[in-house]
């Protein structure tokens, strides 16, 4: 099951049944026809998402247990891993669960999903259309208070162990409301005859939206490009990280940030974001005169990247791997775009196997294995970890072990299994091998 | 005479072409003793198993198949099985090189092996008086249950049913006996449609107003015996053979050939078995559970396979067959049950379970029969489980000191976790399933059905019964598939 509902349902642990064809929806009635039963909007059903399985009505379900058997079991494999597992969480709540199923730290915090939030998505928006940089600053400082607030939450969670905190990574516009429906919204204002001012200011949006849309927008202003070109976000990312990380320091307890730049394909970007990130880091601990060590590393997920990841090495204290922007350009495929053929290779035997659910060893691993020896040949003790769909498949968390990565970082809710896979790979589980 | 050798080439050769010389001479000799070894003048095609001992061993699945090793380990160690012996998947690529036939050698091979197995049972292929009968049953490296031919009960025809009538005292079992090999026989190995004998079986049942095969008389039988063979004649052009070594031959071919067959080739194309791998061919003496009220036959676990608890786990049919515990017709009977009927036989196969878990060091599926009071073992194998008792049976096998933990940590499966991860149904609660679709992402929630994602649940009534029902004409537009969503009831999240 790799349809993106399933993907993301996956990612976020909510249940989700799909393609279940005994279910006749008729959307306009508002209701759907299984058996003899009408199902009407309102109503409650049950899903298992575990069996495929629709009942009616409320069924009562009960919390895994985690401790017992389980617990016991889980801790025997961390006693042969080699490989750290961490979470990829984005806000308190999903390092709370991380924890719960034992993450060792969180690998990739998207700093830019805390934009989308329902209240804060109107300020990044004016943080983006604003005419100049005071207007700028001004919606950034209002960011500010809330990134900081996230960040705390995410550190207190995880008492100590690493936290990776990515810097903004997708292209502007993806925060702004798209095109067509501007034109439409637009349309209906002038035939309502609406005020003057209402129409002008949507004509505004409409012309920077405009401005900001690429034909290519995964190969477009995204990742470290927004920080180098807005190097006032990154700013306010980094002093909200270390405001963040000094106000919990102080309270006594340990803290641990690790910041990570996006998308970097040649050694100079990263240079420039690093300065960025070590002089805010410097100024906000100097006001509130307390010390945190932290690690500025990057991802390695443009193939120019790996490629030079000798050079970046020296200058990087950490890499992680993202994979599955990696995978899209070592392949030249869009992953959004993919879907027309990738499905019909899989069928005809093309391609054995989905390389976005499994690494792509002859081609994709070729890469890692050669950015992993010409990392380490310059820094033999460089961290090395991979976040992405790939850190939670048993499969690829074999060859992360093999490359001698440190750590995997997946969704929370596979990082039980990612622990076991990695105890499995240490011991060698040759079920993978023959790959 | 090497070391003689190696002086006289010393003596004629320089130091340095000595020494290439004498390595050269023990290559050779090494060589030589290797063939000696590995390839005797006759290459073995058949393994031998009963009496206590088996030519086989549980480590040559590749060569025996999983069924035929298996039936090699568990009469080494000890535990009780009709004999019998096995032809190697190698027998099978001949038979598929060989124009679809068996070569002569190993024809007679399998002869003699038969010839050992009337000693150990003192019973006589195609004797009449007391006929020994066989099962022929496939068995590959890798399990593809259901999917290849087996055929039971061989050896019978009318002189040697006589024989089994007198052996057995029981007319009616000899003739329903036969009534199934010549259904099988017909279906698997001469090609006629199954249904054409079931529709003969309804008819007479029919006409004799009566539901259960079971209730079929001597004279029912023998009239559908009668149908059977006219059957076959009119189908095939040919008489179903009354040889008992022609059927053996013909079954034994039937089995190679179904490595082949349609189902078999697409389940292999499924779970990626190799196609050149090929079967091979167990034949093995019959027992029979259905020899009156001490006779049974049953499956069991070593554990429960759902909960993973350490309890004797399994159920049985007395007086029955291994396809009526599979057809669900009767309700089979705890393994508990067969304490108070038969304690001796429960005990001993208590003790076996018990013997086979700690040889095999997992979870054990194995299949037994008791014929009259006699215990025998016809299957084993690693059990499937849910990841519940995936879990629990890994830790205690690990805390009996069965498995060391490196090894239990490999006994569950990464990806089986995920069932045990999420919120899951109440298994108390009493469910109706209506549909299903694919199991997309774990877990189970309530939530309440929207049109349109973001709807504000202000707006939804709720009070209203959770669902209702009514025959309604059905629209005749409908989408092919459709997902389900899952939304969180009001006040939820």
């Amino acid at each position: 099951m790799t349809s993106h509902a399933a993907v993301v349902a996956r990612g976020m642990g909510k249940s989700c049944v799909a393609g279940c064809e005994a279910i006749k929806v008729f959307e306009h009635q508002k209701h759907f026809i299984v058996k003899d039963h009408v199902v009407r909007e309102g109503d409650i059903v049950t899903l298992n998402g575990s069996t495929g399985e629709v009942m009616l009505g409320e069924v009562p379900t009960i919390e895994p247990e985690l401790t017992g058997e389980f617990g016991e079991f889980i801790g025997w494999a961390d006693e042969f891993a080699k490989l750290k597992v961490r979470a990829n969480a984005d806000m308190g709540k999903d390092a709370i669960v991380a924890r719960r199923f034992g993450a060792e730290g969180i690998g990739l915090c998207r700093t830019e999903h805390m934009f989308f939030a329902e209240e804060r998505l109107p300020i990044v928006q004016k943080m983006i259309l604003a005419e100049d940089e005071q207007k700028r600053a001004e919606a950034l400082h209002k960011l500010l208070p809330l990134q900081k607030k996230d960040f705390i939450e995410l550190f207190e969670e995880m008492r100590g162990h690493p936290v990776t905190i990515r810097t903004i990574d997708p292209p502007l516009h993806e925060f702004l409301p798209n095109l067509e429906d501007l034109m439409v919204e637009i349309a209906i204002l002038r035939a309502k005859k609406e005020s003057f001012e209402e129409i002008e200011a949507k004509g505004a949006l409409f012309n920077r939206v405009k401005e900001l849309h690429e034909f290519n927008p995964m190969l477009g202003q995204r990742g470290c490009r927004v920080g180098i070109m807005y190097p006032e976000i990154t700013e306010m990312q980094v002093r909200a990280i270390f405001e963040a990380a000094c106000a919990v320091a102080k309270t006594g307890k340990p803290v641990m940030p690790e910041i990570m730049i996006p998308l970097v394909g040649h050694v100079n970007e990263f240079r420039h974001q690093k300065e960025i990130v070590n002089r805010v880091a410097e100024e906000v601990m100097q006001e509130r005169k307390i010390q945190v060590r932290y690690l500025v590393g990057t991802m390695i997920e443009i193939p120019r990247g790996a490629l030079t990841a000798g050079e970046i090495a020296l200058e990087a204290d950490f890499f992680s791997f993202g994979t599955n922007d990696l995978t899209q350009m070592v392949f030249g495929f869009s992953r959004d775009d993919c879907g027309k053929f990738l499905n019909y290779y899989l069928d005809k035997g093309i391609l054995a196997k989905d390389p976005y659910t499994s690494i792509d060893l002859p081609g994709v691993g070729q890469l890692m294995r050669m950015a992993v020896e010409k990392a380490r040949a310059v820094k033999p003790n460089l961290k090395i970890g991979i976040c992405g769909e790939h850190a939670g498949d048993p499969a690829s968390i074999y060859f992360c072990h093999q490359l001698g990565l440190d750590y995997i970082s997946c969704s929370p809710f596979r990082v039980p299994i990612a622990r076991l896979a990695a105890a499995q790979a240490a011991v060698g589980k040759s079920e993978y091998t023959s790959m | 005479m090497v070391s003689r050798k190696k002086k006289r080439t010393t003596k004629t050769a320089g130091k340095k072409s000595a020494k290439k010389a004498k390595k050269k001479q023990t290559s050779k000799v090494k060589l030589a003793k290797v063939k000696k070894t590995k390839a005797p003048p006759k290459r073995k095609y058949v393994y031998f198993f009963g009496g206590g001992k088996a030519e086989g061993k549980g480590k040559m699945n590749e060569l025996l198949g999983g069924k035929g090793a298996g039936l090699a380990e568990m009469t080494n160690a000890g535990v009780p099985v009709p004999p019998g012996f096995t032809i190697t998947t190698e027998a099978c690529s001949l038979f598929y090189k060989n124009n679809l036939q068996l070569p002569k050698a190993i024809d007679q091979e399998m002869f003699q092996y038969l010839a050992k197995m009337e000693r150990i049972t003192g019973a006589k292929f195609g004797d009449l008086k007391d006929p020994l009968l066989l099962s022929v049953r496939s068995g590959s490296k890798f399990s593809m249950p259901g999917m290849m031919d087996t055929v039971l009960n061989l050896g019978l025809n009318e002189e040697t049913l006589k024989g089994l009538v007198g052996k057995t005292k029981d007319e009616r079992f000899a003739y329903d006996s036969y009534r199934r090999l010549i259904q099988m026989f017909g279906s698997v190995v001469m090609g006629v449609d199954k249904e054409a004998f079931e529709k003969i079986i309804t008819r007479r049942k029919e006409r004799e107003r009566i539901k259960l095969d079971a209730a079929l008389s001597v004279e029912d039988l023998r009239n559908i015996i009668a149908k059977f063979k006219e059957l076959i004649k009119r189908k095939t052009g040919e008489y179903f053979p009354g040889d008992p070594r022609e059927q053996l031959r013909m079954a034994r071919d039937a089995v190679f050939k179904s490595w082949n067959n349609p189902r078999a080739i697409s389940y292999r194309r499924m779970h990626r078995i190799p196609g050149d791998l090929g079967t091979a061919v167990n034949i093995q003496a019959m027992v029979f559970g259905n020899m009156g009220e001490s006779s049974a036959t049953g499956v069991g676990f070593t554990r429960n396979p759902s909960t993973g608890a350490k309890e004797f786990y399994g159920e049985y049919l007395t007086n029955a067959q291994g396809e009526d515990v599979v057809s669900g017709v009767r309700t089979p009977k705890h393994i508990s049950e067969l304490e108070k009927e038969m304690p001796k036989v429960y005990r001993r196969l208590k003790r076996i379970a018990e013997k086979l878990e700690k040889h095999y060091r997992d979870l054990q599926d194995y299949e037994f029969t008791i014929q009259q009071d006699k215990l025998y073992m016809l299957q084993t194998r690693t059990g499937k489980r849910t990841a519940h008792a995936a879990v629990r049976i890994a830790v205690e096998m690990a805390k009996e000191r069965l498995l060391p933990r490196k090894e239990a940590i490999t006994r569950v499966e990464p990806e089986q976790l995920n069932q045990l991860l999420h919120r899951m149904i109440d298994p108390s609660a009493s469910v109706e399933v209506v549909a299903k679709g694919l199991a997309a992402s774990p877990g189970a929630a309530s939530g309440m059905v929207v049109s349109r994602p973001m709807m504000p649940f202000a707006t939804l009534k709720t009070a209203r019964p959770s669902f209702w029902s009514g025959r309604r004409p059905i629209p005749t537009i409908s989408r092919e598939s459709t997902s389900l969503r899952e939304s969180s009831p009001p006040g939820g999240e």
